[in-house]
């Protein structure tokens, strides 16, 4: 076969000889001895040095990383082998023992051991965690060039100049040195045994085979990762293949082509391979199956001494004369190609496969391509026809060749292709429906060919012409070294042509209109026409790229996944663990392909390029969606924003008061400048708002600065400018007051007040200065005066000639009454729009006028004008537009005005505002909120009983302090938290509390029982349980005690109103005469034992109804009611009547009314009907008192409560937040 | 020299006034004080005159005098019987002809808060040049407003170049009732020993002080000055008020209080507030009503 040139150089060092090679297991670094004496460590995927290990005297010739320790070991030609860290960079310990040059070293997979082979002709093992020799292997005579473990079993393969290979049997050596594992008897005298012959021989180490057949001295051998073989290379220039069984080695094959001394051999970690590489300058991969040769890779000047393989991806090195070489056999990169929301690719095992982007499913093979091409080439490139659903398949075997094939209608036909067109050529795509290109690089020539292979037309393309890509219809893209073309087909010219150098890869956006030509290292974006959009540069390499259905385009490096906007701005979207080739992105999902030609799903997050391409397409509404919706913070866009100078936006982001202050005046935001200079109160940002205010003529601020500033001078001029002579005078005042006379004098002057100065002069003894004023001014009086004052006479003086008086001019408009003009603010909608939230989201459903704005606002400045032109173009649209903006105007001269003065709001709504209790409402006069709350927890409908606690709250809330005379009192608020200062914490006074109620209103009510008051005690009661239901307590435990307090309350109630309407049946001789009024009053009597109330109000109530029952002669319930007495057990005195009713019953323990009353069952009494509630038939209770209602009342207000609705269920009640 | 500073010979007369000692106001000698502050007096014992209720009186004593300071005394005396509007436009006219009054600042700021017109009393107050009587004002003014943020501000400002004084002392309190926490206890020494001293108490300061009593807590003090303050003058409607929402939190009856506040004054803020309140109670609860009927 072809001495194949294409060999995937990924990395290349250069340096002395390189003796010793070690790729690190997970990172993408590698580990070269040199035969200068240093070691250097290698980021190969970064192309730097990291490191360099200098201790060793000599050339090194053996390196290994430690699988999974920050370790490595070397082994040099200074007999010693060295054990280094490569986190601390130093040399741990050294291991001597070796009495000549040491060749190799290898760390053992699992055990602390190290294998080296050394020209004193011995293998040793050796213990890193104890830094002891456990093993000299002795056997070789000659140098021992090379050893190493198994990869899995206890052995070790060792090649020596002795011309032979040595298999080692090590089971003795990991058994003495593991730790002893519940060994049985037998266990323990075979290793006594062992240990015994140890003594005589090498049992802990055995050679298991000698293998020979080299006929020269045998440099490498290597074992293979899974099966029984082993390989060798010698200077005999061969590379030998040997297999072992259990008992057995030999010679397999012997694979022939090095023309110089074999250095080193391995197998392929993964495929059916074997590497070599030869002092001949060439590395040759061979078919492990057949031994046949497969590639061979010539270098020109270097010879080979050692080669390694990545133990997990699918990477080589080689060292050679002059460093070392990192490499790929094969490119990963598989084969696909997206059609609308189908993606084929080309598996690993060469088999056309569909995936559906929509169903997310994966088809089955569609086509197996086993045939194209050698075994060990996979394809390289794939168009798809969907008109013809045929694949055009290219693959670099054969000097390169193309395929074309239908693939089958359905999935589930024969596999087989079953009739292909193919041809020579590099780069084959279709570019019509029946058409396709194919490029021949070695004839430099394009051939347009039909569907059945034929050549239709041809055509040279530019020089040096490597790849062709589709170029939009009728067209192609053509890839040169330093160019890319566009080229038309029909009229066989190019049309256009960017200097783009080293182009691999062309992808077309979704919509046709841009292409993202990808370079090693660069994006370039142009558009159809091929007209540069944008570039960007990467330092990693770039892989593959995909773009967005909005026009972003996403492109994966070797560890990364990125975007760039079309105008060149770009980031970072997601790391990645591995290498991927993206072929499309949906949403949050991006759809790649990986190294091993899998379809794979990556989750993204898409705000910050949505983000930033809505900023770009001024889509505001989108940009406000991604506001609200996502969590977008983060100093990189709020840098982002300002750069890109959308301050008044970055501005929505920022919490940062100094940011804020910058980016307000960046914008013109003077509102938020101020705001901000206030909350920070510095100087230096006072003059700077004062500056920016002047700039917008906003003179209010510039004297609210220069009053912050003490500016004393710029005020009076900015009032002298602004006309405000009222103020003027308050400064001459001020002026004076402070001493300052060269202010006084300017403001005298600003002011034309003559006299002022005269005093002023005078009071600082400038007599002729005073004089000359009053004189210039006319006042002969003054001067007079002032004469007299310094006892001089006009005579005497020599006076200069005057001019005329100076008067200050008149303000002639009364600028300072009205701030204005003022140079319109850069506000934006965005702006207006997160201002007036609500009115933004409905916004959303006009994308048209929406976009209408965006438009309008890159006209800046003159925005409002631009807005009325376009609500005249689209007047249905802006109905809406038009009701957000005065709107949020209003907005804004309402925090203006608040900033001024106004009214704030009061601690009563805030009590409303903090506390989610109903009663903190009704203190904060909220009694709306308050009911809605009362409803919601409990069910409350019937409100009016609960008037007198709602004013009896609302009173108790605010207290009058007299203040000035002839204006009301100020109110102040009463907490409850007298100790709390914070607004956001304060509670008001609640009056009669929980433990007010327990200790007063609760005695009452069972003074009220004990005195047989009933009606004074139902009021009593309900009062209590309208109190507590407008109350709150201070902790759980208190919430407990008040559920208590109603529970009672409410058993009371329904306890009294039972026996009041037994009263209410008539007088007891009414009721006696009527059976039916006393069967019902004896009922009641014994429901009124029913409810549970206190111990010796259940005595009254059943002393009571037994007195009644005897009366009737009901003598049976007389005497349950007696034995409840008794258990009960209290007041003698009662308990003295039970006994006597109970002897009196017994003898006859009939009743004489039939009474529904069973004083086994247990039942409840309904509230409402005063008749029982047997357990286990349906019932309705009031969800704050709990009593319970026949099924029937549901719906209707409770009548304990007199508030709450029966069977109405709410979240409960809250009294303590 | 500012005459209400503490050499002046206004202090004790002004400081009666703002203690709410209106009688000793009024029976103060003003003989002996020197010319340009007899007018100053006159202003101060007319106000305190109309205080006392007596603005019948009063708005006859000043009719047709022009000096603004006494038609704006006039216009207090107008407001104090009722007729908001007579007096608005009173005050408004002086307004426009000398704002820079510290008298007509001071009783037009006055008329204007009292007629709701707080942002024309601010802007007129705001003019003042170092007048304690406008600070107390704007500092009512803002508490009114449930500004406390610009109370705290002006009365820090006040305090810097009023120290010791009487009113920046009782503005300072007054914002110090509003925060509340440490600040009530800070507000409470200041009425009690204003309350407490002889020469000082009066029925308003015992009443600031019992009100600053009830907001810490202290219950039963605050039912002790209040029937102090009733003692010497049973008809005072806030220390009525103060004692009926005493009453109330106390848990006791607060019936015969109420129809007491009524007598003294039935346009009592107290008063107004709990009818509208009642009103709006009887309004909300029509939106609820049972599904069924009983």
């Amino acid at each position: 076969m072809q001495a194949s040139s294409g060999m995937l150089t990924k990395f290349e060092s250069k340096s002395s000889r390189a003796k010793g090679i070690a790729f690190h297991p997970k990172r993408p670094w590698i580990l070269v001895s040199l035969h200068s004496s240093t070691i250097q460590l290698w980021d190969y995927r970064m192309g730097t040095l990291i490191d360099r290990f200098e201790e060793h005297d000599g050339p090194v010739r053996g390196v290994d990383f430690h699988k999974t320790q920050p370790l490595f070991v070397s082994g040099g030609d200074d007999y010693k082998i060295k054990v280094w860290s490569y986190q601390t960079r130093r040399c741990l310990f050294t291991l001597n023992g070796h009495l000549d040059y040491v060749r190799t070293v290898f760390f053992h997979h699992e055990l602390p051991w190290i294998v080296s082979a050394s020209d004193d002709q011995t293998i040793r093992i050796w213990n890193w965690q104890n830094r002891s020799l456990l093993c000299t292997m002795t056997g070789h005579n000659h140098y021992a060039m090379c050893a190493q473990f198994h990869p899995k079993e206890d052995l070790v393969v060792s090649a020596s100049l002795d011309q032979s290979v040595r298999v080692w049997d090590i089971s003795g050596l990991r058994k003495k040195h593991s730790a002893p594992t519940s060994m049985s008897f037998e266990d323990q005298v075979a290793r006594a045994n062992a240990n015994q012959t140890d003594m005589f021989g090498n049992t802990d180490a055995v050679v298991k085979f000698v293998l020979e057949g080299h006929d020269r001295g045998v440099n490498w051998v290597a074992f293979h990762p899974t099966m029984p073989l082993i390989v060798s290379a010698g200077d005999d220039r061969l590379i030998k293949l040997w297999r072992m069984s259990e008992t057995k080695a030999w010679e397999v094959d012997t694979c022939r082509g090095h023309f110089q001394n074999a250095s080193g051999c391995l197998f392929h970690p993964h495929q059916d391979l074997i590497l070599s590489a030869g002092e001949d300058k060439t590395i040759r991969v061979w078919d492990l199956n057949k031994r046949t040769a497969v590639h061979t890779f010539k270098r020109e000047n270097d010879r080979f001494w050692v080669i390694a393989a990545h133990p997990e991806i699918n990477l080589f090195a080689a060292g050679h004369d002059n460093g070392v070489m990192v490499f790929k056999l094969e490119r990963e990169r598989p084969a696909s190609a997206v059609y609308q929301n189908t993606l084929f690719y080309i598996t690993k095992d060469k088999c056309v496969k569909s995936y559906d982007f929509q169903k997310n499913v994966e088809s089955p093979t569609l086509l197996s391509l086993k045939k194209l091409g050698s075994p060990w080439v996979p394809p390289r490139t794939l168009s798809y026809n969907p008109a013809e659903r045929s694949v055009l398949v290219t693959s670099p075997a054969d000097g390169g060749t193309y395929e074309l094939v239908n693939l089958p209608r359905d999935g589930s036909g024969a596999i087989e292709p079953a009739e292909s067109k193919r041809g020579q050529g590099n780069s084959a795509i279709f570019v019509a429906r029946n058409r396709f290109a194919v490029l021949n690089t070695s004839t430099q020539t394009v051939d347009i060919k039909d569907l059945t292979n034929n050549t239709t037309r041809s055509f040279k393309p530019p020089v040096g012409t490597s790849d062709i890509y589709f170029g939009g219809t009728g067209n192609l893209l053509i890839i040169t070294p330093t160019a890319v073309h566009l080229y038309d087909i029909q009229q066989k010219k190019t049309t256009a042509e960017l200097a783009v150098n080293g182009v691999k890869y062309v992808v077309w956006s979704n919509d046709g209109l841009y292409a993202a030509l990808l370079s090693k290292h660069n994006v370039t974006i142009v558009t159809k026409t091929l007209e540069q959009v944008s570039t960007l540069h990467e330092t990693i390499r770039i892989k593959s790229a995909t773009w967005d259905d909005a026009g972003v385009l996403l492109y994966s490096t070797l560890n990364h996944v990125k975007y760039t906007l079309l105008n060149g701005d770009n980031g970072i979207v997601r790391t990645l663990d591995q290498t991927v080739y993206l072929v499309r992105v949906k949403g949050r999902n991006v759809y790649c392909l990986d190294r091993a030609a899998k379809p794979r799903i990556l989750q993204i997050d898409p705000t910050e390029y949505r983000f930033k391409l809505a900023l770009v397409k001024r889509n505001y509404e989108e940009m406000l969606h991604i506001i609200q919706n996502s969590s977008l913070v983060g100093q990189s866009i709020i840098a982002y924003l300002q750069k890109k100078g959308y301050p008044e936006i970055a501005l929505q982001f920022v919490q940062d008061p100094a940011t804020r202050f910058e980016l307000a005046i960046e914008c013109g935001n003077l509102e938020v400048a101020v705001e901000v200079a206030k909350q920070l109160d510095r100087p230096k940002l006072w003059t700077r708002l004062s500056t920016e205010a002047l700039a917008h003529g906003n003179h209010s601020i510039v004297e609210m600065c220069y009053q912050k500033l003490k500016h004393f001078d710029k005020l009076s001029f900015l009032y002298l400018t602004t006309g405000d002579n009222s103020k003027l005078s308050r400064m001459a005042k001020i002026a004076e007051h402070r001493g300052d006379f060269t202010s006084r004098f300017q403001n005298a002057l600003y002011l034309g007040e003559v006299e002022d100065r005269i005093q002023m002069f005078k009071e600082i003894d400038l007599y002729p200065l005073a004089y000359m004023t009053a004189k210039a001014h006319g006042l002969e009086e003054e001067c007079q005066s002032i004469l007299e004052a310094t006892g001089l006479t006009e005579e005497q003086l020599n006076l200069p000639t005057f001019g005329a008086p100076l008067t200050p001019p008149k303000p002639v408009v009364p600028t300072y009454k009205a701030n204005w003009p003022t140079k319109a603010t850069s506000q934006s909608f965005f702006e207006k729009a997160l201002l007036g939230q609500m009115e933004g989201l409905s916004l959303e459903e006009e994308p048209a006028a929406a976009n209408g704005l965006g438009e309008a606002e890159e006209e800046g400045a003159a925005k409002r004008d631009t807005l009325g032109e376009a609500e005249d173009e689209d007047a249905a649209g802006w109905d809406m537009g038009e009701d957000i903006v005065p709107e949020v105007e209003e907005g804004f001269v309402n925090v203006e005005s608040a900033d001024a003065g106004g009214a704030g709001s009061s601690e009563a709504d805030l009590w409303a505002r903090n506390s989610p209790l109903a009663v903190d409402h009704v203190a904060g006069g909220s009694f709306e909120t308050a009911m809605q709350l009362l409803n919601r927890q409990v069910g409350a409908v019937n409100f009016a009983p609960l008037k007198p606690r709602f004013m009896e709250v609302y009173q108790a809330s605010k207290t009058y302090l007299p203040a000035s005379a002839g204006l009301p009192p100020l109110i102040n608020y009463v907490r409850r938290t007298v100790e709390e200062s914070d607004p956001r914490k304060v509670l008001p006074i609640i009056p009669r509390d929980l433990e007010y109620l327990a200790a007063n209103d609760l005695q009452r009510g069972y003074d009220a029982m004990k005195a047989n008051k009933l009606e004074d005690g139902l009021k009593i009661f309900k009062g209590i349980l309208h109190a507590v239901l407008i109350n709150a307590v201070g902790s759980d435990s208190e919430v407990a005690e008040a559920k208590k307090l109603i529970a009672s309350a409410s058993e009371y109630a329904v306890a009294m109103s039972i026996e009041l309407g037994r009263r209410a049946l008539g007088t007891p001789d009414a009721v006696n005469k009527n059976p039916q009024l006393l069967k019902r009053s004896l009922e009641l009597s014994a429901y009124f034992t029913i409810p549970k109330i206190e111990v010796p109000h259940r005595q009254l109530a059943l002393l009571n109804a037994m007195n009644l029952a005897t009366r009737s002669k009901n003598y049976n319930s007389a005497l349950s009611f007696a034995n409840r007495i008794l258990a009960n057990g209290g007041a003698s005195k009662i308990l003295e009547s039970a006994r006597k009713t109970k002897a009196q019953c017994e003898r006859n323990p009939h009743d004489a009314v039939e009474i529904e009353f069973d004083q086994f069952a247990e039942f409840e009494i309904c509230a409402a009907s005063h008749t029982p509630i047997y357990s286990g038939t349906a019932y309705e209770e009031c969800a704050f008192d709990g009593s319970k209602y026949h099924t029937k009342y549901k719906g209707t207000v409770c009548v304990v409560c007199e508030v709450c609705e029966v069977g109405k269920h709410g979240s409960g009640l809250k009294l303590f937040a | 020299m500012d005459p209400y500073s503490a050499e002046g010979e206004l202090i004790n007369i002004h400081n009666h006034f703002h203690q709410g000692q209106y009688q000793e106001v009024v029976d103060f000698d003003v003989s002996s004080l020197s010319a340009e502050n007899a007018l100053s007096a006159r202003v101060l014992q007319l106000r305190a005159r109309v205080a006392l209720g007596q603005a019948q009186d009063v708005l006859a004593d000043v009719q047709g005098e022009t000096a603004p300071e006494l038609q704006a005394v006039s216009a207090l005396a107008e407001q104090a019987l009722g007729n908001t509007e007579a007096a608005v436009k009173s005050v408004e006219k002086l307004v426009q002809s000398a704002a820079d009054n510290a008298t007509v600042q001071v009783l037009g700021g006055t008329v204007l808060q009292a007629a709701g017109k707080s942002e024309e009393a601010l802007a007129l107050l705001g003019q003042h040049q170092g007048n304690l009587d406008a600070v107390a004002l704007i500092v009512q003014i803002h508490l009114q407003q449930n500004r406390n943020d610009l109370a705290v501000k002006e009365v820090a400002a006040a305090r810097r170049w009023a120290q010791d004084s009487l009113l920046v002392n009782l503005a300072e309190s007054w914002v110090g009732l509003r925060l509340g926490g440490e600040k009530y206890q800070q507000a409470f020494y200041v009425f009690e020993e204003l309350a407490q001293a002889p020469a000082t108490s009066s029925v308003r300061t015992l009443v600031s002080q019992a009100v600053a009593e009830l907001h810490l807590g202290r219950t039963e003090e605050a039912q002790a000055a209040l029937e102090q303050a009733l003692k010497k003058e049973p008809e005072y409607a806030d220390a009525i008020a103060n004692l009926l929402v005493l009453s109330v939190i106390t848990g006791k009856s607060s019936e015969e209080l109420l129809s007491s506040l009524q007598k003294a004054d039935a346009r009592h803020p107290f008063l107004v507030d709990l009818a509208e309140k009642s009103d709006l109670f009887d309004k909300a609860a029509t939106k609820y009503k049972a599904k069924a009927a009983a």
